[in-house]
């Protein structure tokens, strides 16, 4: 793990942490996926507990956690969302966030005030059941992973079907990115592999297979490319983040490296009853303690990535690794 | 119409289990009821639960920290497990070593308490004491992260003794004094941090840690002791090593394990006062016990092949606990094979019958039996049931459905879709007087003159009101 954080500093270097566990507000609960938007602005979707209606909500906010408030709420009405699941920013700034157990796409603009929605139960062609993850291509058509469905679907943003493809190779995907080059990369959940679609839905490449080696993923969750072609993917089930080169060589592996986040800090600052004994606490044991087995190491080594769900890239190459049982961004710069 | 056999694996699978439908009876009567016994005391086959899939939908019950994320996350597993005995036996200890999120306020220490419990709960009496006494939700539950050398804490070593091995009145003031000295030190990694983070229920900055035991050199009082009626410089081994050879010790876990498995005792507390039920029964477990150098295993396989557990006079002897109530029926219905949004309302619904997985009332555990009904839970029990047995969208119960069609075949009659409904759901017994009730609705419902194949869609909707009318039987509460 060492080896593979110091073959990592040499494309990346861990920059910071943003977030704090809240059930309102300034901070996240179970956070599941973030947009850094064109404007830098971050929007950031805390999933919460299922039946936790005040939780769920977007976050608005900037890399120097900058606060600008929430928006969306739970519910089935205009704006409102049940199992948000992915969210992503059209070429006008509009943001699109899908629902999983609504079956639908919100749309609002880049400030969260509601738009509308679109979207409809089903198998038949632009039906969706479960929509997970959610990508734009550079026509502003959008590409949907319908994970139950075992599908990528494509649509114009405002929700017209145009293509499905995957069918018979995916395995309840979940992430989906269009690349610089054009190309649709899948996180291919259920299979342990990255899948590389043509726009029109030829498969191109498959990248991974099951296990915990280098190049190897378990439960793959989420997946970007950059402007060289590196394949970022957030290898969900062994708790890290895996890099690519273009054609799928193994580059390095980020294991997580997460530091007290000024929201954070903010919290330590104010409770001292906390901070001293923290102060005085060993969050890193020895990793040998865990058999091997990587939810429990994150469970206990606190800067280790938990449940990284979601990997972003923003203008500049930075990495954003969206942690939902950790409920922060580890931000990592492009050296 | 069920068998004798199809009775007695019904039987077994009610109580080793949460019960099961016909198909799986029937599976289990060609492969015999020894051999059923031996497969469901098999834990070697790799754990069935599929983690990922509840984590992806779930992240609450993948990080569990808060006691709905850990009692949804147990209830999925209490569903979806193949081997039901594995999961079940970590509900026999859970009621047992009852640790509560109302004081640990984190529940990846409780779930992981219950994995040890799943993993070593048939194991040795010794290792799954070592075990729990070295749990760090144990060592924050009952305040052995404060028992330090020179100002000890009893409350560990108390309920070690009275509630945990062997019962009042086996012991003196001055063993638990003993006791306690023996586990100082025994304590949790970072304990001033866990301990204030208990305290606070505090979910900052990143959410909970998970904890882990830690042995403190430093703090543990390495002094002679004497330990009823033993003498030497014991430490906490030791001291378990002492309590499993204990009469006492044979006598309680054997009553323990009469009480889940065969029929309803008084609560603990009145143990000391009112015998066993079927002293020669505790006396054969007991046996087994120091036979088998105190395998768990061995008196479990004892107890399901004994004469006082296949007796026809066992059946349905026993008041189903909410838990058991909820996990049956969810099983019986196969909707947790995907993801659903409805997952924590079931967990929920355990509560509202008044068992609250994780969150035991009191180091006590729960009282059984009969204490399980009162008028808000009996309710709760019987509308429950009734609800989701009658639920025909739920796949279990329309192929429940679709199974009693079939086998009333082209000639039917009211008595055949009682008797088939209750075959269907687990081999159900009914009194004299209920079965008549149940035939004269069906009558009443008009099912017997439905054409099947011209209104189908109306006969399994009204075999599912039937269905619905059994859930508030009472020996559905019953196991």
């Amino acid at each position: 793990m060492n080896d593979h954080s110091a073959s990592a500093s040499k494309i990346l270097a861990y920059s910071h942490t943003i977030g704090l566990c809240v059930m309102e507000g300034r901070g996240f609960m179970f956070p599941v996926d973030t947009l850094i938007s064109n404007t830098g602005r971050m929007h950031t979707i805390s999933r919460a507990y299922t039946p936790a209606d005040s939780q769920k909500r977007v976050t608005l906010y900037d890399i120097n956690s900058e606060f600008y408030g929430i928006y969306g709420r739970f519910g089935e009405g205009i704006g409102e969302f049940k199992w948000p699941s992915a969210i992503a920013e059209d070429q006008q700034g509009n943001v699109y966030i899908t629902d999983e157990t609504l079956n639908r796409i919100n749309i609002y603009t880049e400030n969260g005030d509601p738009v509308g929605h679109w979207g409809t139960s089903g198998n038949s062609d632009g039906e969706m059941d479960g929509p997970a993850g959610i990508s734009f291509d550079f026509n502003n058509d959008l590409y949907v992973t319908d994970h139950l469905n075992g599908r990528v679907q494509k649509y114009t943003k405002d929700g017209d079907y145009l293509l499905t493809f995957g069918e018979g190779d995916l395995n309840l995907p979940w992430g989906v990115h269009v690349s610089p080059n054009g190309s649709i990369y899948v996180a291919d959940w259920g299979n342990h592999r990255i899948v590389r679609y043509s726009a029109d839905g030829s498969i191109l490449a498959c990248y991974g297979s099951h296990g915990g080696g280098d190049g190897q993923f378990k439960n793959p969750s989420s997946v970007a490319v950059d402007t060289d072609g590196n394949i970022y993917v957030a290898d969900w089930g062994n708790e890290r983040v895996q890099i690519l080169d273009s054609t799928g060589n193994f580059i390095c592996s980020l294991r997580g490296e997460a530091t007290i986040s000024l929201w954070g800090q903010e919290f330590l600052d104010a409770n001292y009853e906390e901070a001293e004994p923290r102060s005085r606490s060993n969050l890193e044991p020895d990793v040998s303690l865990f058999n091997g087995n990587p939810h429990e190491e994150s469970a206990h080594i606190e800067k280790f990535f938990w449940g990284p769900t979601s990997v972003k890239l923003d203008n500049s190459g930075r990495l954003y690794v969206t942690e939902s049982n950790r409920h922060r961004i580890q931000v990592y710069c492009k050296l | 119409m069920t068998t004798k056999d199809e009775a007695l694996i019904g039987h077994l699978l009610r109580r080793a289990g949460f019960g099961a439908g016909k198909m799986d009876i029937d599976r289990f009567v060609k492969l015999g009821y020894e051999q059923t016994v031996d497969w469901l005391l098999d834990f070697n086959e790799e754990d069935d639960v599929n983690d990922a899939l509840v984590r992806r939908y779930h992240p609450d019950k993948s990080v569990t920290h808060d006691n709905a994320g850990a009692g949804g996350y147990w209830l999925y597993r209490l569903v979806t497990a193949k081997n039901p005995l594995r999961e079940k036996i970590g509900l026999f200890w859970h009621t047992i070593f009852a640790t509560g999120y109302s004081k640990v306020t984190n529940g990846k220490p409780l779930t992981d308490q219950v994995k040890m419990f799943r993993d070593h709960g048939t194991e040795k009496l010794d290792q799954l004491l070592l075990k729990l006494s070295q749990d760090p939700a144990m060592i924050i539950w009952l305040d052995n992260v404060d028992n330090h050398n020179g100002a000890i804490n009893e409350n560990y070593g108390r309920e070690l003794l009275e509630l945990f091995s062997m019962g009042v009145g086996n012991y003196t003031e001055a063993d638990i004094k003993e006791c306690s000295r023996a586990f100082t030190g025994w304590t949790v990694a970072n304990s001033d941090y866990i301990k204030q983070l208990a305290v606070r229920n505090s979910i900052w900055p990143y959410g909970k840690l998970a904890w882990r035991y830690e042995f403190d050199a430093n703090d543990h009082d390495s002094g002679a002791k004497t330990f009823l009626g033993e003498t030497g410089n014991f430490n906490g081994q030791d001291i378990i090593e002492i309590i499993c050879k204990q009469p006492a010790t044979a006598r309680f876990i054997a009553r323990h394990l009469y009480h889940f498995f065969v029929s309803d005792e008084p609560p603990v507390p009145q143990w000391l006062y009112i015998p066993p039920q079927d002293p020669d029964a505790i006396e054969q477990l007991e046996k087994v016990y120091f036979d088998s150098g105190y395998d768990l295993r061995a008196v479990l396989r004892a107890l399901f092949l004994s004469d006082f557990f296949m007796s026809e006079g066992a059946y349905f002897k026993k008041i189903k606990s909410p838990a058991e109530l909820v996990v049956g029926l969810l099983r019986l219905t196969e909707e947790f094979d995907g993801p659903m949004f409805e997952f924590s309302d079931r967990n929920s619904q355990i509560t509202f019958m008044g068992q609250q997985l994780m969150n035991p009332p009191s180091v006590e555990g729960w009282h059984q039996g009969v204490e399980w009904i009162e008028t808000g839970s009996l309710t709760e029990r019987v509308n429950f049931s009734s609800q989701i047995l009658g639920d025909i969208s739920k796949p279990g119960i329309h192929k429940v459905v679709n199974k009693v069609i079939q086998n009333c075949g082209e000639k039917y009659s009211s008595t055949d879709f009682v008797d088939y409904c209750l075959m269907e759901i687990g081999a159900l017994e009914a009194s004299e007087r209920i079965r008549e009730i149940l035939v004269d609705f069906v009558k009443d419902s008009g099912l017997e003159e439905i054409n099947m194949s011209e209104d189908r869609d109306l006969a399994e909707h009204k075999i599912a009101d039937l269905l619905r009318v059994l859930g508030s039987m009472p020996e559905f509460q019953k196991c």
